[in-house]
Protein backbone atom coordinates (compact mmCIF):
# COMPACT_ATOMS: atom_id res chain seq x y z
CA UNK A 1 0.00 0.00 0.00
CA UNK A 2 1.28 3.47 -0.87
CA UNK A 3 2.63 5.48 2.06
CA UNK A 4 0.35 8.27 3.26
CA UNK A 5 2.51 11.39 2.86
CA UNK A 6 -0.55 13.62 3.47
CA UNK A 7 -0.93 12.13 6.96
CA UNK A 8 2.78 12.64 7.61
CA UNK A 9 2.52 16.29 6.58
CA UNK A 10 -0.42 16.77 8.98
CA UNK A 11 1.62 15.22 11.82
CA UNK A 12 4.59 17.46 10.99
CA UNK A 13 2.37 20.54 11.19
CA UNK A 14 0.81 19.36 14.47
CA UNK A 15 4.18 18.67 16.12
CA UNK A 16 5.76 22.07 15.56
CA UNK A 17 7.62 23.59 18.51
CA UNK A 18 9.48 26.79 19.12
CA UNK A 19 12.64 27.87 20.92
CA UNK A 20 10.32 30.08 22.95
CA UNK A 21 8.74 26.92 24.45
CA UNK A 22 12.00 26.27 26.30
CA UNK A 23 13.12 28.13 29.43
CA UNK A 24 16.74 28.81 28.50
CA UNK A 25 17.46 30.24 31.96
CA UNK A 26 16.18 27.17 33.87
CA UNK A 27 18.58 25.55 36.36
CA UNK A 28 21.01 22.97 34.97
CA UNK A 29 23.49 25.10 33.04
CA UNK A 30 25.89 24.76 36.00
CA UNK A 31 26.29 21.04 35.14
CA UNK A 32 28.51 22.17 32.25
CA UNK A 33 31.91 22.27 33.93
CA UNK A 34 34.83 24.27 32.57
CA UNK A 35 36.59 21.10 31.45
CA UNK A 36 33.51 19.70 29.70
CA UNK A 37 32.82 23.10 28.12
CA UNK A 38 36.29 23.25 26.55
CA UNK A 39 36.03 19.66 25.36
CA UNK A 40 32.56 20.06 23.87
CA UNK A 41 32.79 23.47 22.23
CA UNK A 42 34.25 22.26 18.89
CA UNK A 43 31.87 19.32 18.88
CA UNK A 44 28.85 21.58 19.43
CA UNK A 45 30.06 24.02 16.77
CA UNK A 46 30.30 21.15 14.26
CA UNK A 47 26.88 19.88 15.29
CA UNK A 48 25.27 23.29 14.76
CA UNK A 49 26.89 23.61 11.35
CA UNK A 50 25.92 20.09 10.28
CA UNK A 51 22.27 20.82 11.11
CA UNK A 52 22.55 24.11 9.24
CA UNK A 53 24.06 22.42 6.19
CA UNK A 54 21.44 19.65 6.48
CA UNK A 55 18.78 22.35 6.28
CA UNK A 56 20.31 23.57 3.02
CA UNK A 57 20.25 19.97 1.75
CA UNK A 58 16.50 19.79 2.32
CA UNK A 59 16.08 23.10 0.48
CA UNK A 60 17.67 21.44 -2.56
CA UNK A 61 15.55 18.32 -2.10
CA UNK A 62 12.42 20.47 -2.11
CA UNK A 63 13.36 21.62 -5.62
CA UNK A 64 13.39 17.97 -6.76
CA UNK A 65 10.46 16.58 -4.78
CA UNK A 66 8.35 14.16 -6.83
CA UNK A 67 4.98 15.53 -5.60
CA UNK A 68 3.71 18.84 -4.15
CA UNK A 69 3.00 17.17 -0.77
CA UNK A 70 6.54 15.81 -0.52
CA UNK A 71 7.79 19.23 -1.55
CA UNK A 72 5.87 20.75 1.36
CA UNK A 73 7.27 18.09 3.70
CA UNK A 74 10.81 18.99 2.60
CA UNK A 75 9.98 22.66 3.09
CA UNK A 76 9.12 21.90 6.70
CA UNK A 77 12.22 19.71 7.11
CA UNK A 78 14.37 22.55 5.78
CA UNK A 79 12.87 24.77 8.50
CA UNK A 80 13.13 22.08 11.19
CA UNK A 81 16.83 21.47 10.55
CA UNK A 82 17.30 25.22 10.80
CA UNK A 83 15.37 25.12 14.08
CA UNK A 84 17.70 22.39 15.38
CA UNK A 85 20.72 24.53 14.46
CA UNK A 86 19.13 27.56 16.17
CA UNK A 87 18.29 25.53 19.29
CA UNK A 88 21.77 24.03 19.50
CA UNK A 89 23.28 27.50 19.15
CA UNK A 90 21.00 28.67 21.98
CA UNK A 91 22.31 25.75 24.03
CA UNK A 92 25.88 26.84 23.28
CA UNK A 93 24.99 30.31 24.49
CA UNK A 94 23.43 28.88 27.67
CA UNK A 95 26.62 26.95 28.30
CA UNK A 96 28.86 29.99 27.78
CA UNK A 97 30.41 28.62 24.59
CA UNK A 98 29.82 31.73 22.44
CA UNK A 99 31.78 34.98 22.45
CA UNK A 100 30.38 38.18 24.00
CA UNK A 101 28.46 39.01 20.79
CA UNK A 102 26.88 35.55 20.66
CA UNK A 103 28.37 35.04 17.20
CA UNK A 104 28.14 31.77 15.35
CA UNK A 105 31.42 29.80 15.60
CA UNK A 106 33.47 29.46 12.39
CA UNK A 107 32.78 26.23 10.50
CA UNK A 108 35.69 23.82 10.00
CA UNK A 109 37.12 23.44 6.49
CA UNK A 110 35.11 20.26 5.79
CA UNK A 111 31.87 22.04 6.60
CA UNK A 112 32.97 24.99 4.45
CA UNK A 113 33.56 22.59 1.57
CA UNK A 114 30.11 21.07 2.08
CA UNK A 115 28.60 24.59 1.95
CA UNK A 116 30.48 25.35 -1.25
CA UNK A 117 29.36 22.13 -2.97
CA UNK A 118 25.75 22.61 -1.87
CA UNK A 119 25.75 26.21 -3.10
CA UNK A 120 27.28 25.23 -6.44
CA UNK A 121 25.70 21.85 -7.19
CA UNK A 122 22.97 21.17 -4.59
CA UNK A 123 20.09 22.32 -6.78
CA UNK A 124 21.34 20.46 -9.86
CA UNK A 125 21.97 17.06 -8.25
CA UNK A 126 19.47 14.44 -9.48
CA UNK A 127 16.75 13.45 -7.01
CA UNK A 128 18.00 9.86 -6.64
CA UNK A 129 21.49 11.00 -5.61
CA UNK A 130 20.36 13.69 -3.18
CA UNK A 131 17.49 11.68 -1.71
CA UNK A 132 19.92 8.82 -0.96
CA UNK A 133 22.73 10.98 0.40
CA UNK A 134 20.58 12.96 2.85
CA UNK A 135 19.36 9.92 4.87
CA UNK A 136 22.93 8.62 5.13
CA UNK A 137 24.04 11.97 6.51
CA UNK A 138 21.04 12.07 8.83
CA UNK A 139 21.75 8.56 10.16
CA UNK A 140 25.50 9.01 10.43
CA UNK A 141 25.88 12.53 11.68
CA UNK A 142 22.64 13.86 13.06
CA UNK A 143 21.54 10.68 14.84
CA UNK A 144 24.92 9.67 16.20
CA UNK A 145 26.00 13.10 17.37
CA UNK A 146 22.80 13.82 19.20
CA UNK A 147 23.10 10.48 21.00
CA UNK A 148 26.64 11.30 22.10
CA UNK A 149 25.55 14.63 23.42
CA UNK A 150 22.78 13.16 25.57
CA UNK A 151 25.17 10.64 27.06
CA UNK A 152 27.74 13.30 27.91
CA UNK A 153 25.52 16.05 29.30
CA UNK A 154 23.07 15.97 32.20
CA UNK A 155 21.57 19.47 31.75
CA UNK A 156 17.75 18.93 31.77
CA UNK A 157 17.23 21.76 29.24
CA UNK A 158 19.48 19.90 26.82
CA UNK A 159 17.43 16.73 27.30
CA UNK A 160 14.14 18.61 26.90
CA UNK A 161 15.35 20.16 23.67
CA UNK A 162 16.59 16.89 22.24
CA UNK A 163 13.29 15.16 22.97
CA UNK A 164 11.80 17.59 20.45
CA UNK A 165 14.70 17.19 18.03
CA UNK A 166 14.64 13.38 18.19
CA UNK A 167 10.92 13.39 17.54
CA UNK A 168 11.49 15.59 14.44
CA UNK A 169 14.38 13.41 13.29
CA UNK A 170 12.33 10.23 13.49
CA UNK A 171 9.87 11.78 11.02
CA UNK A 172 12.75 12.90 8.79
CA UNK A 173 14.14 9.37 8.64
CA UNK A 174 10.67 7.93 7.95
CA UNK A 175 10.06 10.37 5.10
CA UNK A 176 13.59 9.97 3.71
CA UNK A 177 13.24 6.22 3.33
CA UNK A 178 9.61 6.32 2.16
CA UNK A 179 10.69 8.71 -0.61
CA UNK A 180 13.44 6.22 -1.53
CA UNK A 181 10.73 3.56 -1.77
CA UNK A 182 8.72 5.83 -4.05
CA UNK A 183 11.73 6.56 -6.25
CA UNK A 184 12.73 2.87 -6.30
CA UNK A 185 9.26 1.89 -7.47
CA UNK A 186 9.64 4.16 -10.53
CA UNK A 187 10.70 3.08 -14.00
CA UNK A 188 14.06 1.32 -14.34
CA UNK A 189 14.97 3.52 -17.32
CA UNK A 190 14.46 6.69 -15.30
CA UNK A 191 16.50 5.31 -12.40
CA UNK A 192 19.32 4.37 -14.76
CA UNK A 193 19.25 7.71 -16.60
CA UNK A 194 19.33 9.69 -13.36
CA UNK A 195 22.11 7.49 -11.98
CA UNK A 196 24.25 7.99 -15.06
CA UNK A 197 23.44 11.71 -14.81
CA UNK A 198 24.90 11.69 -11.27
CA UNK A 199 28.25 10.48 -12.55
CA UNK A 200 29.43 13.92 -13.62
CA UNK A 201 33.08 14.40 -12.58
CA UNK A 202 32.33 17.52 -10.52
CA UNK A 203 29.63 15.67 -8.55
CA UNK A 204 31.73 12.54 -7.90
CA UNK A 205 34.77 14.64 -7.00
CA UNK A 206 32.61 16.91 -4.85
CA UNK A 207 31.32 13.95 -2.88
CA UNK A 208 34.81 12.49 -2.39
CA UNK A 209 36.32 15.79 -1.28
CA UNK A 210 33.38 16.77 0.92
CA UNK A 211 31.49 13.81 2.21
CA UNK A 212 34.34 11.32 2.78
CA UNK A 213 36.45 13.55 5.05
CA UNK A 214 33.37 15.10 6.72
CA UNK A 215 32.45 11.81 8.40
CA UNK A 216 36.04 10.94 9.32
CA UNK A 217 36.65 14.43 10.68
CA UNK A 218 33.61 14.02 12.89
CA UNK A 219 34.93 10.63 14.01
CA UNK A 220 38.21 12.33 14.98
CA UNK A 221 36.29 14.91 17.03
CA UNK A 222 34.35 12.17 18.78
CA UNK A 223 37.51 10.22 19.59
CA UNK A 224 39.13 13.44 20.86
CA UNK A 225 36.23 13.73 23.30
CA UNK A 226 37.07 10.27 24.61
CA UNK A 227 34.01 8.59 23.13
CA UNK A 228 34.01 5.23 21.34
CA UNK A 229 33.86 5.61 17.54
CA UNK A 230 31.91 2.34 17.45
CA UNK A 231 28.77 4.34 18.23
CA UNK A 232 29.18 6.41 15.11
CA UNK A 233 29.59 3.22 13.11
CA UNK A 234 26.42 1.76 14.63
CA UNK A 235 24.56 4.87 13.51
CA UNK A 236 25.93 4.51 9.97
CA UNK A 237 24.74 0.88 9.93
CA UNK A 238 21.17 2.14 10.42
CA UNK A 239 21.30 3.43 6.86
CA UNK A 240 21.60 -0.06 5.35
CA UNK A 241 19.36 -1.64 8.01
CA UNK A 242 16.43 0.71 7.36
CA UNK A 243 17.03 0.79 3.61
CA UNK A 244 17.12 -3.03 3.55
CA UNK A 245 13.61 -3.20 4.96
CA UNK A 246 12.15 -1.44 1.92
CA UNK A 247 10.74 -3.28 -1.05
CA UNK A 248 11.98 -0.95 -3.81
CA UNK A 249 14.92 0.97 -2.30
CA UNK A 250 17.23 -1.81 -3.49
CA UNK A 251 16.46 -0.82 -7.09
CA UNK A 252 18.24 2.53 -6.68
CA UNK A 253 21.87 2.36 -7.86
CA UNK A 254 22.88 5.36 -5.69
CA UNK A 255 21.60 3.49 -2.62
CA UNK A 256 23.96 0.59 -3.37
CA UNK A 257 26.91 2.92 -3.89
CA UNK A 258 26.31 4.71 -0.58
CA UNK A 259 25.54 1.43 1.22
CA UNK A 260 28.92 0.11 0.04
CA UNK A 261 30.53 3.30 1.28
CA UNK A 262 28.73 2.97 4.61
CA UNK A 263 30.10 -0.59 4.92
CA UNK A 264 33.63 0.73 4.34
CA UNK A 265 33.10 3.53 6.88
CA UNK A 266 32.11 1.12 9.64
CA UNK A 267 35.04 -1.23 8.94
CA UNK A 268 37.95 0.55 10.62
CA UNK A 269 40.49 -1.87 9.13
CA UNK A 270 39.34 -1.17 5.56
CA UNK A 271 41.86 0.46 3.22
CA UNK A 272 39.20 3.13 2.59
CA UNK A 273 40.28 4.83 5.81
CA UNK A 274 44.03 4.42 5.32
CA UNK A 275 44.20 5.34 1.64
CA UNK A 276 41.29 7.72 1.12
CA UNK A 277 39.30 9.11 4.04
CA UNK A 278 42.06 9.83 6.58
CA UNK A 279 44.43 11.37 3.98
CA UNK A 280 41.48 13.45 2.72
CA UNK A 281 40.97 14.87 6.22
CA UNK A 282 44.64 15.93 6.27
CA UNK A 283 44.58 17.24 2.70
CA UNK A 284 41.42 19.30 3.11
CA UNK A 285 42.97 20.89 6.21
CA UNK A 286 45.50 22.49 3.84
CA UNK A 287 42.89 24.19 1.67
CA UNK A 288 42.91 27.98 2.28
CA UNK A 289 39.29 28.93 3.11
CA UNK A 290 39.54 32.10 0.98
CA UNK A 291 39.74 29.86 -2.11
CA UNK A 292 36.15 28.81 -1.48
CA UNK A 293 34.81 32.36 -1.80
CA UNK A 294 31.96 33.88 0.18
CA UNK A 295 29.16 31.46 1.07
CA UNK A 296 25.58 32.34 0.16
CA UNK A 297 23.55 34.38 2.64
CA UNK A 298 21.62 31.38 4.02
CA UNK A 299 24.67 30.76 6.22
CA UNK A 300 23.80 33.99 8.07
CA UNK A 301 20.21 32.99 8.88
CA UNK A 302 21.08 31.19 12.09
CA UNK A 303 20.14 32.75 15.44
CA UNK A 304 20.10 31.79 19.11
CA UNK A 305 17.37 34.31 19.94
CA UNK A 306 13.99 32.58 20.48
CA UNK A 307 12.12 35.83 19.85
CA UNK A 308 12.83 38.31 17.06
CA UNK A 309 11.36 41.79 17.41
CA UNK B 1 -2.83 28.60 18.12
CA UNK B 2 -4.96 30.28 15.51
CA UNK B 3 -5.25 33.87 14.37
CA UNK B 4 -7.54 34.72 17.32
CA UNK B 5 -4.58 34.23 19.66
CA UNK B 6 -2.89 37.32 18.21
CA UNK B 7 -3.58 40.36 20.43
CA UNK B 8 -2.58 43.01 17.88
CA UNK B 9 -4.59 44.31 14.98
CA UNK B 10 -5.36 42.08 11.99
CA UNK B 11 -6.02 43.77 8.65
CA UNK B 12 -7.76 41.91 5.85
CA UNK B 13 -8.72 42.59 2.27
CA UNK B 14 -7.61 46.11 1.35
CA UNK B 15 -7.71 47.54 4.89
CA UNK B 16 -3.94 48.07 4.66
CA UNK B 17 -4.31 50.48 1.75
CA UNK B 18 -3.66 54.13 2.57
CA UNK B 19 -2.99 53.27 6.25
CA UNK B 20 -0.27 55.01 8.24
CA UNK B 21 1.82 52.36 10.05
CA UNK B 22 4.21 54.86 11.68
CA UNK B 23 6.02 53.32 14.66
CA UNK B 24 4.50 49.87 14.07
CA UNK B 25 6.04 46.49 13.32
CA UNK B 26 3.98 44.93 10.56
CA UNK B 27 3.85 41.28 9.55
CA UNK B 28 2.53 40.68 6.04
CA UNK B 29 1.29 37.09 5.65
CA UNK B 30 0.44 36.47 2.02
CA UNK B 31 1.36 34.59 -1.14
CA UNK B 32 3.97 36.42 -3.24
CA UNK B 33 1.48 37.73 -5.81
CA UNK B 34 -0.33 39.70 -3.08
CA UNK B 35 2.76 40.57 -1.07
CA UNK B 36 4.11 42.27 -4.22
CA UNK B 37 1.29 44.81 -3.96
CA UNK B 38 0.97 45.08 -0.17
CA UNK B 39 4.63 45.36 0.88
CA UNK B 40 5.70 48.58 -0.95
CA UNK B 41 2.68 50.43 0.46
CA UNK B 42 3.16 49.13 4.02
CA UNK B 43 6.96 49.62 4.01
CA UNK B 44 6.50 53.31 3.12
CA UNK B 45 5.33 54.13 6.66
CA UNK B 46 5.98 51.14 8.97
CA UNK B 47 8.84 50.99 11.48
CA UNK B 48 9.65 47.42 10.41
CA UNK B 49 8.07 44.93 8.00
CA UNK B 50 8.39 41.16 7.94
CA UNK B 51 7.07 39.52 4.80
CA UNK B 52 5.90 35.97 5.47
CA UNK B 53 5.78 34.90 1.84
CA UNK B 54 3.70 31.74 1.56
CA UNK B 55 4.52 31.03 -2.07
CA UNK B 56 6.81 32.92 -4.45
CA UNK B 57 5.34 34.54 -7.56
CA UNK B 58 6.68 35.76 -10.87
CA UNK B 59 6.69 39.50 -10.27
CA UNK B 60 6.76 41.89 -13.21
CA UNK B 61 7.20 45.68 -13.05
CA UNK B 62 3.98 46.14 -15.06
CA UNK B 63 1.48 43.81 -16.75
CA UNK B 64 3.03 42.04 -19.75
CA UNK B 65 0.67 41.32 -22.63
CA UNK B 66 1.00 38.07 -24.55
CA UNK B 67 1.70 34.51 -23.48
CA UNK B 68 2.79 33.55 -19.92
CA UNK B 69 6.20 32.52 -21.13
CA UNK B 70 6.94 36.11 -22.13
CA UNK B 71 5.77 37.44 -18.77
CA UNK B 72 7.95 34.90 -16.94
CA UNK B 73 10.97 35.90 -19.04
CA UNK B 74 10.40 39.55 -18.08
CA UNK B 75 9.93 38.53 -14.42
CA UNK B 76 13.23 36.62 -14.45
CA UNK B 77 15.11 39.62 -15.82
CA UNK B 78 13.38 41.94 -13.34
CA UNK B 79 14.31 39.66 -10.42
CA UNK B 80 17.95 39.31 -11.48
CA UNK B 81 18.25 43.05 -11.98
CA UNK B 82 16.65 43.98 -8.67
CA UNK B 83 17.91 41.28 -6.32
CA UNK B 84 21.67 40.69 -6.27
CA UNK B 85 21.78 38.14 -3.44
CA UNK B 86 21.52 34.65 -5.07
CA UNK B 87 19.94 33.03 -2.00
CA UNK B 88 17.21 35.70 -1.70
CA UNK B 89 16.64 35.38 -5.45
CA UNK B 90 16.18 31.65 -4.98
CA UNK B 91 13.59 32.28 -2.26
CA UNK B 92 11.72 34.63 -4.59
CA UNK B 93 11.69 32.23 -7.56
CA UNK B 94 8.57 30.05 -8.06
CA UNK B 95 9.01 26.28 -8.38
CA UNK B 96 9.33 25.38 -12.06
CA UNK B 97 7.09 22.31 -11.73
CA UNK B 98 4.42 22.97 -9.08
CA UNK B 99 4.63 26.77 -8.78
CA UNK B 100 2.30 29.28 -10.39
CA UNK B 101 2.87 30.22 -14.05
CA UNK B 102 0.97 33.48 -13.70
CA UNK B 103 2.69 36.81 -13.30
CA UNK B 104 1.84 39.50 -10.75
CA UNK B 105 2.57 43.23 -11.06
CA UNK B 106 4.74 44.66 -8.30
CA UNK B 107 7.05 47.44 -9.45
CA UNK B 108 8.18 48.37 -5.92
CA UNK B 109 8.24 44.89 -4.32
CA UNK B 110 11.93 44.05 -4.62
CA UNK B 111 12.92 47.65 -3.89
CA UNK B 112 10.89 47.49 -0.65
CA UNK B 113 12.46 44.15 0.28
CA UNK B 114 15.92 45.68 -0.11
CA UNK B 115 15.19 48.25 2.61
CA UNK B 116 17.00 47.45 5.89
CA UNK B 117 13.74 47.59 7.84
CA UNK B 118 12.13 44.98 5.61
CA UNK B 119 12.79 41.25 5.95
CA UNK B 120 11.67 38.34 3.79
CA UNK B 121 10.68 35.23 5.76
CA UNK B 122 9.87 32.07 3.80
CA UNK B 123 9.73 29.60 6.71
CA UNK B 124 6.24 28.09 7.09
CA UNK B 125 4.01 29.95 9.58
CA UNK B 126 2.57 27.46 12.06
CA UNK B 127 1.00 29.55 14.82
CA UNK B 128 -0.17 32.98 15.86
CA UNK B 129 0.65 33.92 19.47
CA UNK B 130 -0.39 37.01 21.51
CA UNK B 131 2.58 39.10 20.34
CA UNK B 132 3.42 37.70 16.96
CA UNK B 133 3.89 34.76 14.65
CA UNK B 134 5.75 31.50 15.10
CA UNK B 135 7.46 29.91 12.16
CA UNK B 136 8.84 26.40 11.68
CA UNK B 137 12.49 27.45 12.08
CA UNK B 138 11.60 27.82 15.78
CA UNK B 139 11.52 31.59 16.10
CA UNK B 140 8.73 33.85 17.35
CA UNK B 141 8.54 37.00 15.21
CA UNK B 142 6.93 39.83 17.14
CA UNK B 143 4.54 42.22 15.42
CA UNK B 144 2.02 44.94 16.27
CA UNK B 145 -0.10 44.48 13.16
CA UNK B 146 -0.73 41.49 10.90
CA UNK B 147 -1.74 42.19 7.30
CA UNK B 148 -3.38 39.07 5.92
CA UNK B 149 -3.51 38.64 2.15
CA UNK B 150 -6.87 37.50 0.77
CA UNK B 151 -5.19 34.42 -0.71
CA UNK B 152 -3.31 33.54 2.50
CA UNK B 153 -3.61 30.04 3.96
CA UNK B 154 -4.94 31.75 7.10
CA UNK B 155 -7.42 34.08 5.36
CA UNK B 156 -10.47 31.96 6.18
CA UNK B 157 -9.52 31.51 9.84
CA UNK B 158 -11.28 33.69 12.39
CA UNK B 159 -13.64 35.36 9.92
CA UNK B 160 -16.94 36.50 11.48
CA UNK B 161 -19.61 33.86 10.83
Amino acid sequence: MAYDFDALLRTIKDKQWSLADIDWDAPGAETMTGELRAKMRPFMADLVWIEHVGARGFASLAKKAPTPVIQEIYRYFHAEEQKHANAELALMKRWGMLDEHGSMPEPNINVKLAIKVLDDYGDTLPLTALATLIPLLECALDGALVKFLLEEVSDPVCHQMFRHINSDESRHITADFEVLELIGAGSATKLLTESVGSLKPQIVLGLIVVFVPLINKMRDNIVAMGLPEKKLYNAVKRFSTIGGRGEFTNRIPAYHVLKAQAAMIVDRSHVYHRLLADPMVKLTRLIPPRLLGKPQSWTEEITHEPVAS
Amino acid sequence: MTLEAFEGEVLRGTEWFGRDFAGQRVAVVAPGREAAQIVPEVAATARAVKVFQEEPAWVVPMPVPGPNVLGIAVARIFLRWQVKDPWIRRLLTPDHRFGSRRTAPGLGYYGALRRPKCQLVTWPVYAFVPHGIRTAEGIEHQADVVVLGAGSLFAKEGLPT
